[in-house]
């Protein structure tokens, strides 16, 4: 009797064995270019400013911020109009999108670049005004609106169009039939996309506009820590409390309500708005035709390609960080796994550090390691390996294990990990857009990525330079998304409730 | 007079693109007449029906088979759903947000007949599979057109109302094709059975010259495979 | 009744938008409680020029930039780099005064000890080469500006071929707080900014130490659009100057901080504009 051979290491051909290549291959991937990463620790001596800092959260000075409720107030205010506007635009967007492939590239480009990018582009023509903050999140927003709503537009049932009496017109239908049927998953979406918008507004005041992150960057920019933490805990308290003002009824109240402080509205000049699209945004020699000059200019541009390689390397480590974080991480909010006290202080921990912005993060660790990549990588990490853990964590608690024999390790590594190892992939791919995002944002605490030579061209008037830039990195955007969404894994071998399809949990 | 023949195949083959569901089908079905359609799933019921409602265009009301409701709306804009071509576009959209008179009138007259009264406001989905059973006759019921045509519009009903749904619909439709798989009902409501296995036509008799083991002939494994109806 | 307060308001607050006059200002250092500190220096301006001031709080001094761009605010107070941009920005603007300080400025190298950098000296020490340097922010004239033009001068060579590392803490106090971790070895720093972190005893001078002061240059400086005059009245960029010379009270002028306010005009800033050119911060 020919006795069967055991398979080799990953070899055969089963979804797990192909997920499970893909990741390796991600991982080793990472290993091998590490050496070109700046990792090194620079800091002697960090433990005191760390000790400021914990002693500024453990004591927060709530009244040492003039004008707070006015920054509260803003913030909200900005996310809450920004996200309506993005919404009214994205939705007519996201019936066409199937449709037009411009379209499609037009959305893919305005949601490559960063709210924060696109605010400090505004800057220069709304100045420090609403305007400037809410189209600063109008714009991306309606791109992520208009690409996640076709997305869950196309998954509408048909079963309820089927039965309709033939004849019936293409909008009855489409209120009837189609729109009702995925109403919750729409509105569950947009709901989300506003606590997104939330830290987004915060991160706005990071460049000047009166958020809470106006003085939160301040005060840690300056080391004043007690009105730092208080205004962080402030921030996460918003964030956690948003089911209780976030309510249906009392969010038009609040969008007008706020109306009256975003004022005063900016006296657009023309002649200023016409020479900043038609002149400052573009190369001088482009403009005279001069070729040769053009070539000059763009060789001009400092540590082009070092930047470049800085972005995708950041971004690759950022993403196979994740995959690491949030493999370790998710047992730690799932009902599976610990008891009731210990699930508590796990998805604490990682609400924390999901709703903590990255910039924050790195910065913390930027005083903790000193200025190479690895306060990045570990804030990208972190951050996105949290948000994918507690995701994660939720598709486990919706399994019921099939034997309760086994020990957690056994649990995990043969009940639980192989049913939702798909789905944890799939959220890792969709986040890698994001992670590219925001490797280059990461480059205005100084890391020398995309993103410190736009914030640099910025700060030096160089408005040709930081748009060719903007357009570099939304190229590099699109692409890895392109890449993210080849090798993203599609036949998600069990993942339960297909509410929790990834689609509703798109960038950030 | 002679009875007009609405709906004639002649040796025709259904299906989808590519697959053959039913072969060389002929058949006609003739005005005033109650057709029950047997035969065990999978074999081309569905397929069938949704070929005579092509045919049929107008002239038919359809009660498709896992009721096609939408089930965040009410149960009066369901229903209304049925004659959603009858109005413009706008009135559709205002109908939304503020039900017509004279829609929701006949509407609440329609579900009171079918045992569905006081649930008009009420979402779909949160009513049983009963009364969604009911809401999708409604809707087919408020279309008002000349021939019904149901795919098992009477699968988790019990017998007494299956039996009190079918005379509804019966007395407003003198003409109907109804897939069923209570064989019982089809010898007692309806005039003719179309019995399908196979791929194929087995026949296509008046009611009253079969029996139940006749019909039993249709599923290869009889005795077990009779479904026992749900509670609604 | 709601609604009618609503309006009223709005119409009272655009109507008092039509002429009233902004100005934005950024300390070198502790930008705690802007507004409250600046307010006072906007009702002292109030009185003198007899029309409505307002203090816009900004964060940055590019944010500074694009505000008076952008004509949000038509007074402000500029580093020098940062009033040669504006300048350059809004044709017929002008520099009008400057702090007593501000003819004379300087930056400070500084160093952790830990470092072994040599202290003191007519030059900045050879041996600060291989090690790891922070400017402040990166349109900072004293933190930036400056030290990269004596670095260059001294050694004849881009500060990033010069270190190991080179970085901008986006800050003068952070640049302070940096050096002080060992972050990096030596920094760029605001000499007022460096004084007061000593005379409050905010920093560690057994972990870090001023190593070198370069020569003066020109900074800070108050820049007026040009176009107030025909919008506030004839002379009255003449006025906002003697406004501003006349303020004497410490308690206006240590907000930002300066002893007190002396005349400058845009050739003042001559040579900041030429060395912002060479290093091609300026094109």
């Amino acid at each position: 009797m020919r006795e069967e051979r055991a398979p080799g290491l990953l070899a055969g051909d089963s979804l797990n064995l192909r997920l499970a290549r893909r990741s390796l291959g991600l991982i080793a991937l990472c290993l091998v270019l590490l050496p070109f990463a700046d990792l090194a620790i620079t800091t002697h001596d960090p433990w005191a400013e760390l000790g400021r800092m914990l002693s500024g959260l453990l004591h927060p000075d709530l009244l040492a911020t003039e004008s707070l409720p006015h920054a509260i107030a803003l913030t909200i205010g900005f996310a809450l109009w920004g996200t309506l506007l993005g919404m009214l635009l994205g939705f007519p967007l996201a019936l066409l999108f199937p449709r037009s492939r411009l379209l499609r590239g037009g959305c893919a480009f305005v949601r490559a670049i960063h709210e924060l990018f696109w605010a400090l582009l505004l800057l220069q023509v709304f100045g420090l005004s609403a305007v400037t903050a809410i189209a600063a999140l109008t714009i991306p927003y309606a791109g992520i609106f208009a690409k996640v709503y076709a997305e869950i537009l196309e998954l509408t049932p048909r079963a309820p169009v089927d039965a309709l009496p033939e004849g019936v017109g293409r909008l009855s239908r489409f209120v009837y039939a189609e729109l009702p049927m995925v109403w919750s998953r729409l509105s569950s979406y947009t709901r989300y996309r506003f606590e997104c918008a939330m830290r987004s507004s915060v991160l706005l005041g990071f460049v000047g506009l009166p958020t809470l992150g106006f003085h939160l960057e301040s005060a840690f920019r300056e080391g004043r820590y007690p009105e730092a933490g208080a205004l962080l805990w402030l921030f996460y308290l918003m964030i956690a409390s948003l089911h209780l003002w976030g309510h249906r009824r009392l969010l038009p109240w609040i969008a007008l309500g706020s109306l009256f402080l975003l004022g005063p509205w900016p006296d657009i000049d023309g002649a200023l708005l016409w020479r900043f699209v038609s002149v400052d945004l573009w190369p001088q020699p482009l403009l005279e035709g001069n070729w040769s000059g053009l070539w000059q200019w763009f060789s001009e541009i400092p540590d082009l390609l070092p930047a470049i390689g800085n972005t995708l390397l950041l971004g690759l480590m950022g993403t196979a960080g994740s995959l690491v974080v949030a493999l370790l991480l998710w047992p730690l909010a799932s009902r599976h796994f610990g008891n009731r006290p210990t699930r508590m202080a796990g998805k604490g921990v990682l609400i924390l550090m999901r709703s903590t912005p990255e910039l924050m993060l790195a910065f913390i660790f930027l005083l903790m390691l000193g200025p190479s990549m690895l306060p990045a990588w570990l804030a990208l990490s972190l951050h996105n390996g949290a948000l994918i853990a507690f995701l994660v964590a939720r598709h486990a608690d919706a399994i019921v294990p099939g034997s309760h024999a086994l020990p957690a390790s056994g649990r995990y590594a043969y009940e639980l990990l192989p049913r939702l190892y798909g789905g944890l992939l799939a959220l890792l791919f969709y986040r890698a857009e994001t992670i590219i995002r925001e490797t280059a944002l990461l480059g205005m605490l100084g890391i020398a990525t995309l993103g410190f030579h736009i914030d640099s061209s910025f700060a030096y008037m160089m408005f040709d330079q930081a748009f060719v830039l903007l357009l570099i990195t939304a190229a590099l955007n699109i692409g890895v998304d392109a890449l993210a969404r080849r090798y993203r894994p599609r036949e998600i071998a069990d993942t339960p409730g297909q509410h929790d399809r990834p689609a509703g949990e798109a960038p950030c | 007079m002679s009875v007009e023949e609405l709906v004639r195949f002649d040796g025709e083959a259904l299906g989808h693109a590519r697959h053959t569901v039913l072969a060389e089908l002929t058949l006609g079905l003739q005005a005033g007449e109650r057709v029950a359609l047997l035969g065990p799933s999978g074999v081309g019921k569905s397929t069938l029906l949704a070929a005579l409602r092509q045919r049929l265009g107008h002239r038919a009301a359809w009660c498709p088979q896992e009721h096609g409701l939408v089930p965040p709306l009410s149960v009066y804009h369901n229903v209304y759903m049925g004659r959603l071509e009858r109005h413009s576009a706008f009135a559709n959209f205002l109908n939304l947000i503020r039900p017509r008179r004279d829609a929701w009138h006949e509407i609440q007259a329609l579900c009171g007949e079918l045992g569905l009264e006081g649930l008009l406001k009420r979402p779909v989905a949160q009513l049983s599979g009963g009364q969604r059973q009911r809401v999708a006759i409604a809707r087919a019921l408020y279309q008002a057109r000349e021939v019904f045509l149901g795919d098992e519009p009477v699968a988790s009903i019990d017998p007494h109302q299956a039996r009190r749904l079918l005379h509804r619909v019966q007395n407003q439709h003198t003409t109907c094709v109804i897939a069923l798989h209570q064989r019982e009902l089809a010898l007692t409501h309806f005039d003719r059975v179309w019995g399908l296995r196979d791929g194929r036509l087995m026949f296509d008799t008046p009611a009253r010259e079969l029996t139940l083991d006749d019909l039993d002939t249709l599923y290869p494994d009889a005795h077990s495979s009779d479904p026992q109806p749900e509670p609604a | 009744m709601r609604w009618l307060v609503a309006c009223l308001l709005i119409l009272i607050s655009t109507a008092a938008s039509a002429e009233t006059f902004r100005f934005t200002a950024i300390p070198d250092e502790d930008q705690s409680r802007l507004e409250e500190r600046f307010d006072k220096v906007a009702h002292y301006l109030e009185d003198r020029l007899g029309v409505d001031v307002e203090y816009v709080p900004v964060k940055s001094y590019s944010a500074a930039v694009s505000a008076f761009r952008n004509d949000q605010v038509q007074l402000a107070w500029f580093g020098g780099l940062t009033g040669v941009q504006a300048r350059r920005l809004v044709p017929d603007s002008r520099a009008i005064a400057q702090g007593k300080e501000d003819a004379e400025f300087r930056t400070y190298f500084i160093a952790n000890h830990d470092s072994d950098v040599d202290t003191q000296g007519d030059d900045l020490p050879k041996n600060v080469q291989g090690k790891a340097f922070t400017f402040g922010a990166k349109t900072s004239t004293s933190g930036r500006l400056m030290p990269e033009y004596y670095i260059r001068d001294q050694f004849g060579a881009p500060p990033k071929s010069l270190f190991s590392r080179v970085g901008f803490s986006g800050d003068h106090t952070r640049t302070i707080a940096l050096v002080e971790s060992g972050t990096y070895d030596i920094g760029a720093v605001n000499f007022k900014v460096w004084d007061a972190a000593v005379a409050d005893g905010r920093v560690d001078t057994d972990k870090v130490d001023v190593i070198w002061k370069t020569p003066t240059y020109p900074d800070y400086q108050w820049t007026v659009r040009g176009d107030v005059d025909s919008r506030y009245g004839n002379g009255f960029t003449d006025k906002v100057r003697q406004a501003l010379l006349d303020m004497h009270d410490p308690k206006l002028l240590e907000s930002f901080p300066r002893e007190g306010f002396i005349p400058a005009d845009n050739d003042d800033y001559q040579p900041i504009e030429d060395v912002g050119e060479k290093l091609g911060l300026l094109r």
